[in-house]
C-alpha cells in the first residue's frame, strides 16, 4: 500500500466543473449505460478498460482491477466498466463472467466485497478515445472521486497496479498518475523517440510514459476533459493518451508517475496501423502544441514529476526487429516522397536525410539527434499551418521514424537498460536545446533566426534523477 | 495617264481623309479614356496594396494547401494577387469601353464576344485551379497511402492520378468554353476505357501471373511479419 505522501499537499485551485447530466456529451453515452448508471447513483472509484477483440487477455486484467480494488480500497465503492468498441470474439462476456475467486490467494481478512462489473459498446468513432469518452462519461454522472484507465492486452498487470495509479489521487491530492514502466529498449519507440522528448521539452515535466495508456485520474481533470470539444479529431482513436497528458500538465493540474513494474502486452504485428497510429498520435501532439503555444513558449528545460512505488528491477522478454526493413523503408522513402517531405522540411534539412538515405548502411547507421529533432519541429510548424493536408503530411513522416528507429537500434545494440536511458536523455536534452529554433520558426521568426543552429551546447548530460 | 493616276489618288485619300474624320475623334477619345482607366488601375493597385492585408486570406490558402500549389516555398500573399487582378481587370474595362467608341461591326463583335466569354473564361480558370488543387490532394495522398502499404511504384500511382484529375478538369472547362467539346469527352471516354481494357487485358494474359507473384510476395512479407508478431509496441 502507497504511504507517504508528503502533507499538505497544495492542490492546485481548480473550479470545479458540475457536468449536467443533459449536456451533448452525456447525450452521445449509449441508453442502457446512463439507465445502469442512473441505478447505481454513485461510486467512489471507476476502473475502465478499453477493449476490442481482447478475450484472450482482458479476464485477466478485469480479475487484477477486482483484487486491486477490494485490497487496497474496501471502504470505497469501486465499479469496473469496460468500453468496447464491438467486440466479435466474445470479449464483454468475458468481462461480466470472469470468475472472482482470489480471496484467499491475496490473504484477505474479509471475503471480497462485489464490484460491478460492466461492458458497454461504446458509440462514435471506432477507437480508444472513443472508449475513455465513455468510460469519463460515467465516472464523472457516478461521481466518482477517482477514475483510472487500464489497457485491455496487459499480461503483467496486478493489483498494486490500482493501488499506485488510485492512491496518489485520492489520498495524495495529484491529478494525474501517469504510468513509470520497465520497457524492453526497443519497445515504445514512438514515446522515447518524439512524444516523450517533446512533451518534456515543450511542457517541462518529464513524465516518462506520456502516452503509457495506463493513468488515474481526479474528478476536475476528468470534468476538465469532458467540457473539450474536441473528442471527435484523432483524439477519438490513438491520441488520446498525449492529449490527457498534456491537457494535465499544460493547464497546471498536480501531476505525479507511479512505477509499476514491467509492461508486458499481448503479442501484436508490430507493423500492424504503424502510419495512422503515428499521424494520428503526431497530430494530437501538434494540435496541442498550437492550442497551448503560449504555455510552453516561456518554459524553459525540465524538471522531474514526483515518482511513486518501490522501483525494482524486471525480466523483461526479448523484442526481436528487422532493422534491414526499417532501412529499407527509410530510403525508400527518400526516394518517393521527397515532394511531400519539402513542403515540410527546409531545404538543407531535407538535403541532409536524402543524403543519408543514399549512403545507409545497415552497419554503421546513425540519423544524427539533432537532424531527427529540427525534422521533428520543422514537421510540428508545417502541420500547424496545414490542416488540409495534415494527415497526408503527418504519416509520411512514418519512412523517418524509421529510419531514427533504425539508428536507435545500431547505436544501441549492445547497450544495457541504463545506458539506453541515457542515450534517450541525450536525445531529450537536444529537444530542449534546440527549443529556440523552434520557437522561432513556430512563430514566424526572421530566416536568419530560423537558421539551424550549427554546435550544440556542451555538457549538459544529466541522465534523469528520480525519486523514489 | 496623269489625270486618271491623280484621280486615284484623291480617291484614295479623299478615303484616307474620310476614314480619319470618321475615326480620329473616338481614337483620341478612347485613348484617353484608356488613360483614364490606367491611372484608375494604378490608383487602385495602390490603393488595396496598402490597405489590404490579405492575412487571413494567406492564411487559408496556406491551409488548404494553395500557396504551395501557386509557389514552390508556399509564399504566396494575397494582397498582391488581388490588387494584380483588380488592375488587368480595370485595364480591360478600358480597353472595352474604348473599342466600343469606334462603333463599327468588328468592334462591336470583339467588345460582345469579350463581355460573353469572359464569365466562362473565369469559370474555367477555377475549374482548372480547383483540378489542378484537387490533382496536386490527391496524387499526394496516393503517394503516401502507396508508399507505407509497400505497394509497387508509388510515384507512378501519384502521376498516374494527377493526370486524370487534371484531364477531368481539362473536360469540364472546355465544357464550360465550348471549345471542342466533344472532342475532349470523346478523347476522355477512350481513355478511360483504353485504361480499363489494357488493366482486363495485362490481367487476362500475363498481368495475372505478375499480379498473383506480388500477392505471394505480401503474404510472405505478411508471414514474416507474423513471425515478427513480438511484444515490440511502437506506443
Amino acid at each position: 500500500m502507497l504511504t507517504g505522501f508528503p502533507r499538505p499537499l497544495q492542490r492546485r485551485k481548480l473550479v470545479k466543473v458540475a457536468v449536467p447530466k443533459n449536456t451533448k456529451q452525456i447525450q452521445s453515452m449509449p441508453a442502457e449505460a446512463r439507465q445502469v448508471v442512473d441505478e447505481i447513483r454513485h461510486a467512489d472509484i471507476v476502473v475502465g478498460i478499453p477493449s476490442y477483440n481482447n478475450s484472450k487477455t482482458i479476464g485477466h486484467v478485469v480479475r487484477a482491477a477486482h483484487a486491486g480494488l477490494a485490497k487496497y480500497f474496501p471502504s470505497y465503492n469501486g465499479i469496473i466498466i469496460n468500453s468496447d468498441g464491438g467486440s466479435k470474439d466474445g470479449t464483454p462476456e468475458v468481462v461480466t463472467q470472469t470468475p472472482m475467486q482470489d480471496s484467499q490467494l491475496l490473504l484477505l481478512n474479509t471475503p471480497m466485497k462485489p464490484v460491478n462489473r460492466l461492458s458497454f459498446p461504446y458509440h462514435g468513432i471506432p477507437g480508444k478515445g472513443s472508449a475513455f469518452r465513455m468510460i469519463f462519461q460515467m465516472a464523472s454522472m457516478l461521481d466518482a472521486k477517482a477514475c483510472v484507465v487500464v489497457d485491455s492486452d496487459l499480461r503483467s498487470i496486478t493489483p498494486e497496479w490500482f493501488d499506485l495509479l488510485i492512491r496518489p489521487v485520492l489520498e495524495g491530492g495529484f491529478d494525474f498518475v501517469a504510468p513509470y514502466y520497465h520497457r524492453h529498449k526497443y519497445d515504445g519507440t514512438i514515446t522515447n523517440s518524439i512524444v516523450y522528448p517533446l512533451t518534456r521539452c515543450l511542457y517541462g515535466q518529464r513524465l516518462r510514459q506520456p502516452i503509457g495508456g495506463d493513468f488515474g485520474m481526479s474528478q476536475p481533470l476528468l470534468n476538465r476533459y469532458l467540457e473539450r470539444d474536441d473528442w471527435e479529431t484523432d483524439v477519438a482513436r490513438f491520441g488520446i493518451d498525449i492529449w490527457m497528458t498534456t491537457i494535465a500538465v499544460a493547464e497546471g493540474f498536480k501531476v505525479c508517475q507511479s512505477f509499476l513494474g514491467a509492461k508486458l502486452h499481448d503479442a501484436k504485428d508490430p507493423g500492424a496501423d504503424l502510419s495512422a497510429m503515428l499521424q494520428q498520435v503526431t497530430s494530437s501532439v501538434f494540435l496541442l502544441m498550437r492550442e497551448y503555444e503560449n504555455t510552453w513558449r516561456g518554459r524553459t528545460g525540465s524538471e522531474p514529476a514526483a515518482l511513486f512505488g518501490f522501483r525494482y528491477d524486471v525480466g523483461l522478454d526479448p523484442i526481436n526487429v528487422n532493422l534491414d526493413r526499417m532501412l529499407t523503408a527509410f530510403r525508400k522513402g527518400a526516394e518517393d516522397l521527397g515532394d511531400v517531405w519539402k513542403l515540410a522540411l527546409r531545404p538543407d534539412t531535407l538535403a541532409e536525410v536524402k543524403e543519408l538515405a543514399r549512403t545507409a548502411k545497415p552497419g554503421d547507421f546513425h540519423l544524427d539527434d539533432e537532424l531527427w529533432v529540427r525534422i521533428v519541429y520543422e514537421f510540428a510548424c508545417t502541420a500547424k499551418s496545414s490542416r488540409l493536408e495534415r494527415a497526408t503530411l503527418l504519416k509520411s513522416i512514418t519512412p523517418l521514424y524509421l529510419g531514427r528507429v533504425a539508428s536507435f537500434v545500431v547505436e544501441t545494440a549492445e547497450m544495457g537498460a541504463a545506458e539506453v536511458e541515457h542515450r534517450i536523455e541525450r536525445l531529450c536534452l537536444k529537444f530542449e536545446e534546440l527549443k529556440p529554433y523552434l520557437i522561432n520558426i513556430w512563430f514566424g521568426e526572421t530566416p536568419a533566426a530560423a537558421a539551424p543552429p550549427q554546435s550544440s551546447a556542451p555538457g549538459a548530460e544529466q541522465p534523469e534523477q528520480m525519486e523514489v | 495617264m496623269i489625270r486618271t493616276l491623280e484621280q486615284l489618288l484623291e480617291g484614295v485619300v479623299g478615303g484616307i481623309v474620310t476614314q480619319l474624320n470618321n475615326l480620329l475623334p473616338p481614337l483620341i477619345v478612347a485613348v484617353f479614356l484608356f488613360a483614364v482607366f490606367f491611372v484608375a488601375a494604378v490608383l487602385v493597385r495602390w490603393f488595396l496594396t496598402k490597405a489590404v492585408k490579405g492575412a487571413r486570406m494567406d492564411r487559408f490558402l496556406k491551409e488548404m494547401g494553395l500557396s504551395n500549389m501557386l509557389a514552390d516555398r508556399g509564399d504566396v500573399h494575397t494582397t498582391p494577387l488581388v490588387a494584380g487582378a483588380a488592375f488587368w481587370m480595370i485595364l480591360l474595362v478600358g480597353a472595352l469601353i474604348g473599342l466600343s467608341l469606334f462603333n463599327t461591326q468588328l468592334t462591336t463583335r470583339m467588345v460582345e464576344a469579350t463581355v460573353f466569354l469572359f464569365p466562362k473564361l473565369v469559370t474555367a480558370g477555377l475549374i482548372m485551379l480547383a483540378g489542378a488543387w484537387l490533382a496536386q490532394f490527391l496524387s499526394r495522398s496516393v503517394l503516401v497511402w502507396t508508399h507505407n502499404e509497400e505497394l509497387p511504384a508509388p510515384r507512378r500511382w501519384a502521376a498516374a492520378t494527377k493526370v486524370m484529375v487534371m484531364f477531368i478538369a481539362v473536360v469540364a472547362a472546355s465544357e464550360v468554353l465550348g471549345f471542342a467539346p466533344h472532342v475532349f469527352f470523346a478523347a476522355f471516354v477512350i481513355v478511360g476505357s483504353g485504361a480499363v481494357l489494357a488493366a482486363s487485358l495485362a490481367m487476362g494474359l500475363g498481368g495475372r501471373d505478375a499480379v498473383r507473384r506480388y500477392l505471394e510476395s505480401r503474404e510472405a512479407a505478411k508471414l514474416d511479419r507474423e513471425d515478427e508478431k513480438s511484444l515490440w509496441n511502437h506506443l
